[in-house]
């Protein structure tokens, strides 16, 4: 992988290299899949708004006012395509699937208790309000500050506080109830 | 349960979230092969809000304004119009699913040759949704729309992409240009 800055790939391809932009899809595309998949809990879909944020971004790349800061641009760009693809899904069928890549993972080094644990995770992340959901995946997981979380996704600090808030409280309540049962 | 216990189960959430995700093989090339692709109208519509359209010396600016000015005046009273129309699902044979409802959008642009509506609802394509001009310069069309929020603006002769000049919200988009925003049914998404 190329170890140069995201801006001078991105000067790369806005000089008329379209290959070059492989070394950006390469180096940000497992660490927003995360984000895309947990979001809409499809995998599918999350590669689709993956793949479309990607596009998107090159098509708009000369808009990018701070090359530096690419891949906070994309993450706007993903966060986006991640909320049309949810408001699309909300009028089908909504069918949370496991991700039996990383299940096969995870159950090769422990027991199927984890696995039973992971899929919980997945149901209950699945019940947040996507504004929740998204609230508490970049808060907790991709540990962005409440700062960076408002230039992403345009709501208030406070608002999102609170969101992250509920977020937790719904989480505890649902996944207490599950190691309950 | 205390609150360290609650605060220890939001950390195994999270770190179980954190594991890292696996793309299908095929991710990169489908990815490459989209970005080989030549330009989409939409492409030209991003670029045509951010590459330079029209130079003009301040004289030339200024007359631009004034003449700007009156036509807004001229066109004052034709621009009294109601914002995008919602009617009930059951009022036109447009709305064919529950919930669904149509509205009706309308834009005032007297020297436009041709108007057409793009928004989240039919994926952004100026050739799905053209407008018709029933009076001179006032140009409509009704749209079904599932309830909830939806982003579009108009294209005018095929290339100027404009938000609605009669609603009230608009909404930056992925690059940074405005789109207006109906709300459909009183939820927002």
């Amino acid at each position: 992988m190329t170890n140069r800055s995201d801006a001078a790939i991105i000067s790369q391809v806005l000089d008329g290299d379209v290959e070059a932009y492989g070394a950006l899809v390469a180096r940000y595309r497992e660490r927003y899949a995360r984000f895309a998949v947990h979001m809409l809990g499809e995998r599918d879909d999350a590669e689709e708004a993956l793949q479309d944020a990607f596009v998107r971004a090159y098509r708009a790349l000369g808009q990018c006012a701070d090359p530096a800061r690419f891949d906070a641009w994309l993450f706007r760009i993903l966060a986006n395509r991640c909320r049309t693809a949810g408001a699309r899904r909300t009028r089908r069928a909504r069918t949370f699937v496991r991700d039996e890549v990383a299940l096969g993972e995870a159950s090769a080094d422990h027991p199927a208790e984890r696995q039973e644990w992971q899929e919980e995770i997945q149901r209950a992340l699945a019940r947040l309000e996507p504004d929740q959901r998204e609230a508490f995946l970049l808060k907790h997981v991709e540990d962005l500050s409440y700062e960076e979380m408002a230039a992403l996704t345009g709501a208030g600090v406070s608002a999102l506080k609170m969101r992250v808030k509920r977020a937790c409280e719904r989480l505890r309540a649902l996944l207490g109830e599950a190691q309950h049962v | 349960m205390s609150n360290d216990e609650r605060d220890e189960l939001i950390d195994r959430v999270a770190d179980e979230l954190r594991a890292p995700v696996t793309l299908d093989a095929g991710f990169h090339a489908r990815v490459m092969a989209e970005v080989r692709r030549p330009a989409g109208r939409w492409q030209a519509a991003a670029q045509w809000w951010t590459e330079p359209r029209l130079r003009v010396s301040p004289l030339v600016g200024l007359a631009c304004a004034a003449g700007l000015a009156a036509l807004a005046l001229l066109g004052a009273r034709a621009l009294e119009r109601p914002l995008p129309r919602i009617e009930a699902a059951g009022e036109s044979a447009l709305a064919t699913e529950p919930g669904t409802q149509v509205v009706q959008f309308v834009l005032v642009a007297p020297s436009a040759a041709s108007v057409s509506l793009v928004g989240d609802f039919n994926d952004w394509d100026p050739s799905r949704t053209p407008l018709r001009s029933a009076a001179t310069g006032v140009w409509s069309v009704n749209v079904p729309l599932h309830p909830g929020q939806h982003q579009y603006a108009f294209v005018v002769d095929g290339k100027d992409w404009r938000p609605d000049p009669a609603a009230p919200n608009a909404i930056t988009d992925d690059f940074g240009s405005p789109n207006s925003v109906i709300t459909v049914g009183g939820k927002s998404s």
